[in-house]
């Protein structure tokens, strides 16, 4: 008790001494950890989302059948033959648009006559007399209805009302049957009748889905095995939620990007805190020296200094916990459009604070505040009393070793280098993490260097263009070389990730607009309405493609089918072109830099795929390879005869005729429709009779403009939370800087009383402090432009090529950058204005004489 | 006429609620060329009257005047112009900046009044307290006697009507306390200037013109020589 009576006297007493100081430390430190959280929060309600409602609506089965393009329901025949005492639930899975609302929910098609009623007694956690009459009360007539739904709770319908849904390209209007209990909403769906979403779908003699239930503890390998031998070849037998397992796999890499990057605002408040123990550490050189004299042993030094990092991590973690979680709420709705966009259906969880939450900020907070804090508390412990209570001429100033560091930056760099070089380990890009480390290290060394050199050359010369104040504030600078480069390393690293991704969201920006001038030759685009994702394809009638492909003043039509099939463990979209609708002009980038014609020849009527370049990156393929399909009920062999640039999804697409593929999946309706107008003739007359084409469908047209536009801005907002934790990290760093000023003001309090004795006025003094404000922003910037170039290299080149298989140009994003570097700077300055007050309050007549 | 001139001056501090009389209706004119000794105990109310006569600090009442204008007249501007042009201070533990060299501490008053030929009028101020080849050397480099001289050489480098000195020698060996004194009164001599200087010591109060003893915030005496 006692000890801790001390321990709050000696070291946290003080810190309320300077409360704007202690609230920006903690405030960084809390930032930091919150941004941390807010990802982990956000990313699990994300991403936990896939697990809603088309899993938790399947029930507790043990396998599921699957096959590309749909099961066929006479492997629901065999199934049922087979003398074994399996449960068999077929299901219809895809997705309906409330046209009311826009909302895009499941559509799941069930047998209700062979489990209705047990869907209803196994899905509702306590389901009540009323709803369970609602299922059963629903006659088979009522049921096998296309227009017969079942909705979940949250979408506050009751019995009897109607619903609008546009399911493909047509609407239905509906009549709820019943409803089910969803009180988060998470398990929001539509429910059908499974003829009657074969009906809706136009997808007939084939369902999406069946699961099957196996007696009790059986072994799950063995009856996968048995079920295999007796299915076609093309069929796949997997443990129930694969492809939901598939999915999160393929969400690895993005969360995990994010997740990393979501440190740096944590690694500027590791700076920070860094700093305020070091300024502790100098400030009580001479009370360690006291308390050393008076008993206490080094260790007791050593704990007292580590134990105030504690402090300050377990504060900054507990305001961590209500940041992070308003934080994440805002974050959950970027990252589910990302999710959707660039991978898989999926909507929003609930954001839950759990246990586990609150443990990872308190063991963030303050592990990171007691590792920046232990190389300084070491230092505090080798203090001898002798020498600490001895007030020599000079003030004691921490050491810094400019020489020793600068080598030891650039064996850093050197490393960093190196390291870049290394391959992907499991699919991750940890060696280009291990670089980034390695160069924020480098870069952390090599500033007092840079520091001290631009104080000592610019000196002089700020004198003759600022006046004494840059002269002052450059020998400031200089003389206080520990904490300004710890100032300058946090506030650099910040720029350097703003720079550096800045770059890459630029580089990859301009890629994809380059990108998208040679993938969109056609006139007009069409598909069905309703939110695209990236894993769904709703398709267009037959009788529609048709119509329009007779309009006069429609050259050609190109009829794109995809589906969603698993690869290697992995999803993937499976499209075809169709060939012959092909102009000479269609311009595709193959990695072989053969012309396209030549290319996409070799696909027709042959086995043979052209591949995007992630697909090649995430299995390891190259053109040439041979890969196997499961498409129907077949499983084939297809040469990969070129890969293809492509940006539109990081899932990957396998690219084959649309002959070919109509051989293994006869299903002729196309997901999308590229419309070639013909020369000479009027676009917006034949875009106008399009439309009336398609009047009473619902399907958007497009312009290619439209559609690289709205390309654009699905790709700004996919990187808006990039910015949003460039911004938090760059907030963090610049409070730091006022922190930091503000210490520095009190700290030289004498001299700066001493000033106004030697005639400097007010104005003279807030000036120092704003150009050493603006000299730490200078140089921070300056270090920040360089290493932020170096890490734009390892992202570009590295990272993202490791974790999406992207190929990204590099491209200088000058406006976007300084920009940026003009706002921080002016931030940084501005930062000063606060200590720049206090330093002119300041009696100089209490501070002079003091001590 | 008195370049400082003090009439009735009284100054309280306010301690924990409690008004403290540091000054006690304190008269005296100081002219130029005139060397005057502070004495007293600790806490008699030397640095408070230098505060005073400096212009860092305004009376509760009576008048401070410094070259005919009073100090309670003037905003803050107006008194940073008054001690840029005419008061220069030397302090116990001589202030100097640590981050500058001898010579840029020397210069540093005239380049905050933004005055020009800086340097050379700081060179010609180290020659006068004798430390022309040190310019370039830094406080830690110095010692304790020629950190003084510099402190010195800095309070007369814009030439002030009034140079004033807290404890000038108090930090410092016999010795070179002796020589600080000298040239402190050597300097006043030369340069016209009036020197106040707070004291214990009998050498430096047997050094001076006059010498004020204060006792309790009151002059009980003046004695000029």
């Amino acid at each position: 008790m006692s000890r801790l009576s001390i321990f709050y006297r000696l070291m946290v007493r003080p810190l309320f001494h300077e409360p704007v100081r202690l609230s920006l430390t903690v405030l960084a430190v809390a930032l930091g950890v919150a941004v941390v959280l807010a990802i982990d929060l956000a990313g699990n309600a994300a991403a936990g989302s896939f697990h809603s409602s088309m899993e938790t609506l399947a029930g507790d089965n043990d396998l599921e059948i699957v096959a590309s393009g749909g099961v066929p329901e006479s492997v629901l025949g065999t199934l049922f033959t087979q003398p074994y005492p399996l449960r068999i639930s077929p299901r219809m899975e895809d997705y309906a648009v409330i046209a009311e609302t826009k909302q895009t929910l499941p559509l799941i098609g069930v047998d209700f006559i062979a489990e209705g009623s047990r869907y209803a007694t196994a899905q509702a956690a306590e389901p009540t007399k009323s709803q369970q009459q609602n299922v059963t009360e629903n006659s088979i007539r009522q049921m096998e209805a296309p227009t017969s739904v079942w909705v979940g709770s949250s979408l506050n319908k009751s019995t009897g009302d109607q619903i609008e849904l546009i399911i493909n390209d047509r609407s239905f209007h509906c009549t709820v049957r019943g409803v089910y209990p969803d009180a988060s909403g998470n398990e929001s769906a539509i429910l059908m009748d499974i003829a009657a979403a074969q009906r809706a779908l136009q997808r007939f003699g084939r369902v999406d889905r069946v699961l099957v239930k196996l007696p009790p503890e059986s072994n799950l390998q063995k009856w996968q095995q048995e079920l295999s031998k007796v299915l076609p070849a093309g069929i796949d037998v997997r443990p129930q939620g694969t492809g939901t397992h598939e999915n999160r796999k393929m969400l690895a890499a993005f969360r995990w990007n994010l997740r990393l990057l979501s440190y740096i605002a944590l690694v500027v408040g590791a700076f920070l805190i860094f700093n305020t123990i070091s300024i502790s550490v100098v400030r009580r050189r001479h009370e360690i020296g006291i308390v050393r004299a008076l008993g206490a042993t080094r260790a007791n030094v050593l704990l007292a200094f580590l134990g105030e990092a504690a402090c300050l991590g377990i504060a900054g973690a507990i305001l961590s916990l209500p940041l992070g979680r308003l934080m994440a709420a805002g974050a959950v709705k970027l990252m589910a459009l990302t999710v959707e966009a660039l991978y898989v259906s999926s909507r929003p969880g609930p954001i839950e604070l759990s246990a586990w939450s609150v443990t990872l900020a308190l063991s963030i907070g303050v592990g990171v505040a007691i590792i920046s804090a232990i190389s300084l508390a070491r230092e505090a412990m080798e203090v001898s009393p002798v020498d600490a209570m001895a007030r020599g001429r000079r003030e004691y100033t921490a050491r810094v070793h400019k020489r020793r560091d600068l080598l030891i930056a650039a064996v850093l760099a050197v490393l960093g280098a190196f390291v870049a070089r290394m391959p992907a380990v499991a699919g991750r890009p940890l060696f280009g993490y291990v670089a980034t480390l390695l160069l924020v290290a480098a870069s952390a060394f090599a500033i007092p260097a840079l520091v001290y050199f631009f104080s000592t050359l610019t000196g002089k010369l700020l004198g003759k263009l600022i006046g004494v104040e840059g002269l002052l504030a450059s020998h400031s600078l200089a003389a206080s070389l520990r904490r300004t480069s710890v100032l300058v390393a946090s506030l650099s690293t910040a720029i350097a990730m703003m720079v550096s991704v800045g770059i890459m969201v630029g580089s990859f920006r301009q890629t994809v607009m380059n990108w998208m001038t040679n993938q969109l030759p056609a006139d007009f685009y069409l598909r069905p309405a309703g939110n695209p994702a990236s894993d769904r394809h709703p398709t267009i009638s037959l009788e529609l493609t048709e119509k329009i492909a007779k309009i006069p003043g429609v050259a050609t039509v190109d009829r794109l089918r995809a589906y969603e099939i698993s690869y290697d463990g992995m999803p993937v979209t499976l499209a075809s072109v169709d060939l012959r609708a092909l102009r000479s002009d269609h311009y595709s980038d193959f990695f072989s830099g053969r012309p396209t014609d030549q290319v996409l020849g070799e696909l027709r009527n042959a086995n043979a795929v052209v591949v995007s370049e992630p697909f090649t990156y995430k299995h390891h393929l190259k053109a040439g390879d041979t890969i196997t399909l499961p498409l129907g009920e077949s499983r084939d062999r297809f040469k990969i005869i070129d890969v293809y640039y492509d940006y539109a999804s990081e899932r990957g697409y396998i690219l084959m005729d649309r002959d070919t593929m109509m051989r293994y999946l006869p299903d002729p309706t196309p997901s999308n429709l590229a419309v070639f107008v013909t020369p000479h003739v009027n676009p917006q007359e034949v875009r106008a009779k399009i439309i009336g084409a398609a009047a009473g469908s619902h399907i958007l047209i497009f312009s290619d403009r439209d559609l690289r536009t709205e390309a654009i801005r699905i790709f700004d907002r996919t990187f808006a939370i990039t910015y949003a934790l460039e911004a938090v990290a760059v907030f963090v760093a610049v409070m730091g800087i006022a922190g930091a000023l503000l210490s520095l003001v009190i700290d030289r309090r004498r001299e700066l009383g001493l000033l106004r004795f030697l005639g400097a006025s007010a104005y003279q003094i807030r000036k120092l402090i704003l150009v050493e404000a603006g000299l730490l922003g200078l140089l921070a910037n300056l270090a920040g432009f360089v290493l932020g170039y170096f890490l734009s290299l390892i992202l570009v080149f590295v990272i993202n090529k490791q974790s999406f298989g992207w190929t990204i140009r590099f491209h200088w994003p000058v406006a976007v950058l300084l920009g940026a570097l003009t706002v921080v700077y002016a931030a940084t300055v501005l930062s000063g204005l606060y200590p720049a007050q206090v330093a002119v309050r300041l009696n100089p007549l209490e501070v002079v004489h003091e001590d | 006429m008195p370049i400082l001139s003090l009439q009735n001056v009284v100054k309280e501090y306010l301690t924990d609620g409690l008004a403290v009389q540091a000054l006690a209706g304190v008269t005296l004119d100081v002219n130029g060329g005139e060397f005057v000794a502070l004495v007293g105990r600790s806490g008699c109310g030397k640095s408070t009257l230098l505060n005073l006569a400096g212009a860092m600090d305004f009376p509760t009442a009576g008048v401070v005047q410094i070259g005919g204008a009073s100090t309670s007249a003037l905003g803050d501007a107006e008194l940073t112009k008054l001690r840029r042009d005419k008061v220069g201070f030397v302090f116990q533990s001589f202030q100097l900046l640590h981050t500058l060299t001898a010579i840029e501490n020397i210069e540093l008053p005239l380049l905050l009044s933004g005055r020009n030929n800086a340097r050379e009028a700081a060179y010609e101020r180290l020659r006068w307290v004798e430390l022309d080849g040190l310019a370039d050397r830094f406080p830690h480099q110095l010692s304790g006697g020629q950190m003084q001289r510099v402190a010195i050489a800095r309070a007369l480098v814009h030439s002030p009507k009034i140079l004033l000195a807290d404890e000038p020698t108090g930090n410092l060996d016999t010795a070179t306390g002796s020589v600080i004194l000298h040239l402190l009164r050597r300097l006043t001599r030369e340069q016209k200037t009036a020197t106040i200087m707070a004291t214990h010591s009998l050498e430096a109060a047997n050094l001076c013109n006059t010498l004020v003893q204060l006792r309790d915030g009151r002059i009980v005496e003046v004695t000029r020589r």
